[in-house]
């Protein structure tokens, strides 16, 4: 049908078509990855020659107090997912409806996603305050009896900075929730209520199941993003007090943008992508046979 | 179904608590901003203004140059939505609607920049971006994040929903690619680009990591590093920085608020 | 649908352009030296004094564009560093001390005796001490501080005390007798900052590669804080945190503490905030331990990072000159309650005379510049990630002095995590220490 020549020639614009894009992203997405983890086992520096170190950073960001404790902290950021998934799905299921104004409910929870974080860091750095709201209402409610430091506190920071985190994320969960709510089809429920199953059995073994895709996306991606947590940390706390509030991709940050210390840095971000892409594959792997 | 009066309410309830908890920080920061008299930080705190007025505002045009934070900002946003677009669709299309050998792998690629964790590649963009001398050029900030495979994935499900005899047709007529492209593609799939833009545009306006590592010249900051310059230049003054945060937050507020269809749409298109 | 296009294309051109334009870089002119510096936390109080700084030395000195940019001081050192790495650093930086040894550590600033030549006898000696890491000086001092002993006459009076305490011990022992006789915290040291109150009394935290902090007088030293501390002499709220700053001076503004240990602005602060404090508020030399060094030290300096252009040193060095010399030190000193660094400003009548009707802070001012020459900023050098080993060390002070462990025990535990720590690290030749 077409001539040869056209074939090729066609071949040819598509990749004049693909090219800028997949230069970009060479340079910007693959080369990193690539150059990152070999500089890691460098002692690249500015004013030295380059000379190949082996495990020598990753012993001692291993051996050092500020990484592990990020280590543990980016781990127990992974205490969030459920929390984070729950409300999300609790929110989707509150929003989806027809009542009047839930438009403005929607907006409402979104909102906190569209905020830059820098101006996140700085309200919640007020909420936080000693003398903030936070601290009046938990006292009016008697939860406390004194000001809590919030961010001042090394017990209290990290959660503090959790808490910050699922604020931020809930609404953009919701929203993928609302979407996969609103795509099942309504003639299974409504069947569901006719054969005298109450709501709360509608709930779980109709839309649950249903929502399965959906859920097992979101969570990978919000076990992934834990992971990753260091933003909201730079804003807040800046990784103290007494850097109980180090995540490990901060330790990277400070390290390497601070002190300009590239290798260290860059292998805290490996350990970092390693555990990220294990997971990653990992997921792949458990869904694979689920997949239709 | 129906629900009853007191469900209905006590539906009501809960979404307003829910809500109160998302909004409040942004009606205290307002307060604030507004409020020109009493402890900032008193017990119990207020609610409302005391003593409103523009004050605040005032002091924040005038101790840091948040006209050009702005115009920065706008800036970025603007060409970050253009390139994006544009190299993003030139990209999206021959994977929907080319046949060409390779097309596969091409597209498991851009697929695996989706696994790939991008958080840690700004340590090395870092130093790419200091060699090819972009340190302190707002092509520098948007170079790096201009291609993504999100933005990818979603105009080319737009464009494959596209049909295929349009293309078949203009195939025949001896129309070449790119006009079929510009002539053709592009128009029919302007909601999409909407989308994505209005989307792209608020990602750029709110980013905060990159650009601050990129610029060095507070005058050249976009809003969102700005926002923390004021903050670490007015550390006492609760009052102005609130001010400017409000600043700040009201473009990209107004623009969702108008807009909310798009966000809301867009993750539609991720979640399939 | 044409005005779409319409609308698109022009935004297209409309970014495309702004694009190219925001890409290039303007070229300064080939014959005026561009010197850019960089100060933290200066804006906006400090604007007019910097702007005015700017023009006097341009006016005096044609051929000179100077350049002022500030930053907050947490971003500072990202900022400094990304320019380092672009090779296009600025000329002159504000840094603390230990930002300092840690830069020239990773030979990222560049030396400046050349550049200091004779003019070096106008600095505080001690100053330049404090900046000169394995023989070379990396810094023009700008301005330190000192503490002075801030009391309430009151409590004072109460507790059957008359003057400022002479000596550390006397701090303590009076903290104790204010506890027993009023009630009230005598004192509250900054305990978060262990090492300096070691070094300050002459009790080296290392020494030859190995911490040392667990000998028989560190433990004596300890012990006498857990007994004040066991008395109620120590102010109990914030004694361990990172920076215990506002907690101790809202305890004193509130009357809840006997003694305050402070540069001479916190004094300012107080009278701005506590009127009646600040009148019954009485002002003693800090003081000096018995390596003579006078507590509060924290300089403040202009560095040259690595990469500054050669050919561009000796403007640098001449208007680092201005920018530290005696005037301009005198008159920043002036503006922010702060000490200047070279000799003969720190030797002004201004802060040295009483005017007739002082207050604690005009007290405090001419009782500190007395003591600025025996100003020293007391850091431990040459460790890397040293935060982390101090916040061991501080652990083991808490626990030592709230009771929770022996002081002994404590501090020996502190010491194997040090050398074990140490033992890895490849440590300079020994840095200052005093």
């Amino acid at each position: 049908m077409k001539a040869r020549s056209t074939l090729r020639g066609a071949r040819m614009q598509a990749w004049i078509f693909l090219a800028p894009a997949l230069t970009l992203l060479a340079v910007f997405s693959f080369w990193p990855v690539a150059y990152g983890s070999l500089l890691a086992f460098t002692d690249y520096s500015l004013v030295r020659e380059m000379s190949w170190v082996g495990l020598d950073n990753f012993r001692y960001i291993f051996d050092n107090e500020m990484f592990v404790t990020g280590l543990k902290n980016s781990l127990k950021f992974l205490l969030m997912v459920p929390v984070v998934q729950v409300g999300a799905i609790a929110l989707a299921v509150l929003v989806n409806n027809q009542l009047p104004g839930i438009a403005w409910f929607r907006a409402a929870f979104y909102v906190p996603v569209v905020t830059t974080v820098s101006v996140v860091g700085i309200m919640w750095g007020f909420m936080f305050h000693e003398q903030g709201t936070l601290n009046y209402v938990f006292m009016q409610l008697r939860l406390a009896n004194a000001p809590l430091g919030w961010l001042t506190d090394d017990t209290l920071a990290l959660f503090a900075v959790m808490f910050v985190t699922l604020w931020r994320g809930l609404g953009w969960y919701m929203v993928m929730y609302l979407a996969a709510l609103q795509a099942i089809p309504k003639d299974m429920q409504e069947a569901a209520l006719l054969d005298g199953a109450n709501r709360w059995q509608q709930f779980w073994r109709i839309t649950v199941p249903m929502l399965r895709p959906t859920i097992m996306v979101c969570s990978i991606l919000s076990v992934l993003a834990a992971l990753k947590a260091y933003q909201e940390v730079d804003v807040l706390t800046q990784g103290g007090p007494m850097n109980s509030t180090f995540t490990a991709l901060y330790y990277a940050y400070d390290q390497g943008l601070k002190h300009l210390k590239l290798p260290r840095a860059l292998a805290a971000s490996l350990v970092v992508s390693s555990i990220c892409i294990a997971i990653a594959l990992a997921c792949l792997r458990y869904l694979k046979p689920r997949h239709r | 179904m129906r629900a009853s009066p007191l469900a209905t309410a006590g539906h009501y309830a809960i979404l307003c608590l829910l809500a109160v908890v998302c909004v409040f920080p942004f009606w205290w920061t307002l307060v604030t901003a507004l409020s020109t008299e009493g402890n900032v930080f008193a017990f119990p705190p207020t609610f409302w203004p005391r003593s409103p007025s523009l004050e605040n505002f005032a002091e924040v045009f005038r101790a840091i140059p948040i006209l050009a934070f702005f115009k920065n900002s706008v800036l970025i946003a603007a060409c970050t939505v253009f390139w994006k677009l544009a190299l993003c669709s030139l990209a999206a299309y021959p994977l929907a609607r080319m046949h060409f050998r390779g097309r596969k792998l091409v597209f498991g690629v851009i697929l695996a920049t989706l696994v790939l964790p991008s958080e840690v590649n700004f340590l090395v963009n870092f130093i790419t971006v200091t060699k090819l001398s972009l340190v302190d050029t707002y092509t520098g900030v948007i170079l790096p994040n201009v291609v993504t495979a999100v933005a990818i994935l979603l105009l080319k499900q737009a464009f494959e929903e596209v049909p295929q005899d349009l293309i078949d047709a203009a195939r025949v007529d001896g129309a070449s690619e790119w006009t079929i492209f510009t002539r053709i593609m592009l128009p029919l799939i302007a909601p999409w680009l909407a989308t994505v833009g209005i989307l792209t545009a608020v990602e750029a306006w709110n980013e905060y990591i990159w650009p601050s590592i990129v610029m060095s010249k507070p005058d050249e900051f976009p809003l969102s590093v700005g926002v923390l310059y004021l903050r670490g230049t007015f550390g006492s003054s609760t009052r102005v920085i609130a001010a400017g945060t409000v600043l700040t937050i009201l473009p990209t507020l107004a623009v969702f608020l108008f807009s909310q269809r798009f966000f809301m749409r867009g993750m539609d298109g991720a979640v399939k | 649908m044409k005005i779409r296009n319409l609308l698109a294309a022009s935004m297209a051109c409309v970014s495309m352009a702004a694009g190219l334009a925001a890409a290039a870089a303007p070229l300064p002119p080939a014959t005026t030296a561009n010197i850019e510096f960089w100060t933290f936390s200066m804006k906006p109080k400090f604007t007019p004094y910097f702007e005015s700084v700017v023009r006097n030395y341009e006016a005096a000195n044609p051929g000179v564009k100077i350049e002022w940019i500030d930053f907050p001081w947490d971003v500072i050192q990202t900022k400094l560093v990304t320019r380092i790495v672009a090779g296009t650093p600025p000329a002159l930086v504000n840094l603390n001390v230990p930002w300092a040894d840690e830069y020239a550590r990773d030979q990222l600033l560049t030396p400046i005796d050349a550049l200091l030549g004779p003019a070096r006898a106008n600095y505080i000696p001690g100053t330049l001490q404090d900046l000169t890491f394995k023989g070379k000086t990396y810094g023009f001092p700008m301005y330190s501080n000192v503490a002075v002993v801030a009391y309430n006459t009151q409590i004072f009076k109460a507790a059957g005390l008359s003057r400022g305490p002479a000596t550390f011990d006397e701090q303590l022992a009076y903290a104790r007798q204010i506890a027993e006789r009023t009630g009230k915290a005598g004192i509250a040291p900054a305990l978060s900052k262990i090492d300096g109150l070691f070094m300050w009394q002459g009790l080296s935290v290392i020494a030859g590669g190995k911490a040392v902090f667990n000998s028989p007088q560190h433990v004596a030293l300890v012990q006498k804080l857990a007994a004040t501390y066991k008395a109620g002499g120590l102010l109990k709220e914030s004694l361990f945190a990172e920076d215990n700053f506002p907690a101790v001076v809202d305890a004193y503004k509130g009357g809840r503490l006997g003694m305050l240990l402070a540069p001479p602005t916190a004094l300012k602060r107080i009278e701005a905030d506590a009127k009646d404090i600040y009148a019954i508020t009485g002002v003693a030399a800090a003081p000096l331990g018995p390596t003579g060094i006078a507590d509060g030290g924290w300089l403040i300096h202009f560095a040259v990072p690595k990469g500054v252009a050669p050919a561009l040193l000796p403007a640098v060095g001449k208007f680092a000159l201005y920018l530290t010399g005696d005037a301009s030190q005198l008159a920043f000193a002036k503006l922010a309650s702060v000490f200047p660094t070279t000799v003969k400003a720190a030797a002004d009548p201004f802060l040295l005379a009483l005017p007739a009707n002082a207050g604690a802070a005009e007290k405090a001012v001419a009782v500190g510049a007395v003591s600025m020459a025996h100003s020293h900023t007391l850091y431990v050098a040459g460790i890397d990630d040293y935060d982390e080993l101090r916040r061991s060390l501080v652990k083991a002070v808490e626990a030592g002095v709230t009771g929770k462990q022996d002081v002994q025990q404590a501090l020996d535990q502190a010491v194997a995590i040090w050398n074990k720590k140490l033992g890895k690290q490849k440590l300079a030749a020994p840095g200052p220490q005093r």
